[in-house]
């Protein structure tokens, strides 16, 4: 977890990425870090829960479907043990119809793969600075 | 008489007097008798006429009233003399209640007496008799006013004096309504025919006499009134199929095989038809006969077609219904990789946009970039071979062989994620029929599953296990064989079971897997199935079992046959 960056005194908030894809999760650390975050990465939801960091998670990047628990069931499962940590949505699904669907139910954003990085910074924002 | 002299003869005069009287007596007396006897013999003569007459009378009368049909005479003005038992059974009356009343008012109905009337008073007054020497059928009229059919025959009587006739009288009610029946059931039979297309005829082999039923006419299209030959059906039957009829009608003249065929017509107009034409020999009193039906089965040939072309048709839509699915699962996959591809880049600008610009990070970006841009394509042409034009194909392999194939490809993935393979592979497993690719992609993707459910096991060895077995679970199939995938992963709960199997849920990571619902329809396309049950511990059996030589499919390393793929029904 880098809560610090060489050199630096400042305290990056924390985002976790929960995805099952590879390819999801060896890229956006180094995003997330240019965009000035810090981030750790989980391969399942379950990952996430058994971890250390649910309470220093300032923001959650959330895939969908997932074998084992998916995200919706992960959003709902850190309801019930009121985390109220702000989750944006990722979905390699081509589906519109969830994304209204997953806001009405507290979700800050979802965010269909690929997604630029200006939509995923805004997203973020959102995130950290609810309106 | 002349005197005589002699007072004496005298009385000799007297005595020749007597004498010759008494002789003229004798004389006239003889003659009466033999008068006597001649008329005596006339009378006997006449007594004798007299009884054979009356016994002639007798056995007319006896023929008249044993008679079962009616018999009734009439004299010149239409009364009636004569009715016999027979009559008076069938109309109701007695002899005596008749005797001397018309005919006419008697037994002909109400209706026709007039008519009855007239045509009696036409005759006699001009001989001209319309209704004299033939049978003919009437309406009569019994005692209790009930009408019935008779068949009737009327003779004048052959004598001398005012004419008289006999009239024979049938009560052919019975026979009447057999007629109808008759008429009515060959009128059904015609419907019938004409209903189910079929029309049916015999064949008369030596004179090759041919009789048809209307139908058989209306069929071939051949005019009522012509004489059906061979020569002429020749003519109605498709060019191409001409010889393989002739064929036929040979070996059945040679032999007494039953007839069973199915060929085209074709009518003067050109139109097409299929009939299909079946006959039985039949040699009893040395006729030796096929008689046959032959039925019009064009519109059943018809709609077999249209409903397989509205099969391929539905088979057509299923199909792009199941590529829009399969689409939006390829999209999915490929989305991954492209989330990379983007992701990368944009952190590869931010990279070299900083003062100093960040190379080694640049340049791990870019790395990234083209590993993720592989796998993209990796999945594409996976996909491509899956669902491709080309038909995948059927072959006897072993399963065991590819299982450890598969293995070996997957051993340093599997050892990456800490997971230890325990392979139980049956020795004597059958071979089976099947796309050896495809199963060793559901193989591959049953690993990928059991690993990935274990990829947060900590507390027990990453066991997983891979069996095969032959399968005799199946009562009605013993001929099968059994892969199971057990993991000692995290397992799921038994609601989600279905969910498993559902297109994106189990869309798998880098791009290499294919999916649970992809393997499902794989497996079922080899005629089996897969599943899923949780163990008895922790974790969870994959399970498919398929037949080793399904129906439809035949092994031939010659002649691969065609597994339905993706791309064909749906």
């Amino acid at each position: 977890m880098e809560l610090r960056q060489e050199g630096r005194a400042v305290e990056r908030p924390l985002v976790s990425v929960v995805d099952d894809d590879e390819s999801v999760r060896e890229s956006l650390p180094d995003l997330l870090g240019e965009l000035g975050f810090a981030a750790r990465t989980f391969s399942s939801a379950e990952e996430f829960l058994t971890s250390d960091c649910i309470d220093q998670t300032g923001c959650l990047i959330l895939d969908i479907a997932m074998p084992g628990m998916s995200g919706p069931e992960l959003q709902r499962e850190l309801k019930l043990r009121r985390h109220e940590i702000p989750i944006i949505f990722i979905t390699a699904s081509t589906d519109q119809a969830v994304r209204p669907q997953l806001i009405e139910q507290g979700a800050t954003e979802c965010l269909f793969k690929p997604f630029s990085d200006t939509a995923l910074l805004r997203a973020i924002n959102s995130a950290f600075h609810p309106k | 008489m002349k005197k005589t002299t002699a007072p004496i003869s005298l009385a000799g005069e007297l005595d020749q007097q007597v004498a010759q009287q008494t002789a003229e007596l004798a004389a006239a007396n003889a003659e009466l008798k033999k008068q006597l006897a001649e008329r005596r013999l006339v009378e006997e003569k006449l007594q004798q006429e007299e009884r054979e007459l009356k016994r002639s009378e007798v056995r007319k009368a006896a023929i008249v009233d044993s008679a079962l049909d009616c018999i009734v005479t009439i004299d010149h003005e239409g009364s009636i003399t004569e009715f016999n038992p027979a009559a008076e059974r069938t109309f109701g009356y007695r002899r005596d209640e008749v005797l001397g009343r018309p005919l006419a008012n008697v037994i002909v109905p109400l209706s026709l007496r007039e008519k009855h009337r007239q045509g009696f008073a036409r005759y006699l007054a001009t001989g001209e008799a319309r209704v004299l020497g033939k049978r003919i059928e009437m309406t009569a009229v019994r005692a209790d006013g009930s009408e019935f059919p008779v068949e009737l025959a009327i003779t004048r009587i052959p004598l001398e004096g005012p004419p008289s006739f006999t009239g024979y009288l049938r009560d052919i009610t019975e026979r009447k309504r057999a007629e109808h029946e008759l008429r009515r059931s060959e009128a059904f039979l015609a419907e019938a025919q004409h209903l189910s297309r079929i029309g049916s005829f015999s064949w008369r082999v030596a004179t090759d006499e041919i009789t048809c039923s209307e139908q058989l006419y209306r069929i071939f299209q051949i005019d009522r009134d012509a004489q059906v030959t061979f020569e002429l059906i020749g003519t109605r039957i498709h060019p191409e199929d001409l010889s393989v009829f002739q064929e036929h009608i040979e070996r059945s003249r040679r032999d007494r095989s039953d007839v069973q065929l199915e060929f085209r017509l074709q009518m003067p107009d050109g139109a097409v038809k299929y009939v299909h034409v079946a006959a039985h020999f039949r040699g009893d009193h040395g006729r030796r006969e096929y008689f046959g039906a032959v039925q019009d089965v064009t519109e059943r040939r018809l709609s077999e077609e249209a409903l397989s072309k509205a099969r391929s048709d539905l088979a057509r839509v299923a199909r792009v219904t199941s590529l829009g699915v399969l689409t939006a699962s390829i999209a999915h996959e490929v989305n991954q990789p492209l989330s990379g591809i983007v992701t990368n880049a944009s952190t590869c600008l931010r990279m070299l946009a900083t003062d100093p610009p960040n190379v080694d990070g640049a340049r791990e970006t870019a790395r990234r970039t083209i590993r993720d841009g592989n796998r993209a394509s990796e999945v594409i042409t996976r996909l491509r071979a899956l669902y491709g034009k080309k038909s995948p194909t059927a072959q006897s392999m072993d399963l065991n062989e590819a299982a450890r194939e598969v293995i070996a490809l997957s051993l340093s993935e599997l050892q990456k994620n800490r997971v230890t393979l325990r392979p139980e592979l049956a020795p004597d497993l059958p071979l089976v029929t099947g796309d050896r690719v495809q199963l060793q992609q559901v193989i591959l993707n049953l690993l990928r599953n059991a690993s990935d459910a274990m990829s947060t096991i900590e507390d027990r060895p990453r066991d997983l296990l891979i069996r095969t077995e032959p399968d005799d679970t199946d009562p009605n199939n013993h001929d099968r064989v059994r892969l199971s995938v057990s993991d000692v992963g995290i397992g799921f709960e038994p609601q989600a079971t279905s969910k498993l199997f559902e297109a994106f849920y189990t869309t798998k990571n880098e791009g290499m897997g294919i999916g649970l619902s992809v393997s499902r329809s794989i497996i079922e396309r080899h005629y089996g199935r897969l599943w899923a049950t949780p163990n008895n511990g922790p974790g969870v059996t994959f399970s498919f079992s398929i037949p080793c030589n399904p129906e439809g499919l035949t092994s031939d390393a010659t002649h691969a046959s065609r597994i339905p793929s993706a791309s064909d029904a749906a």
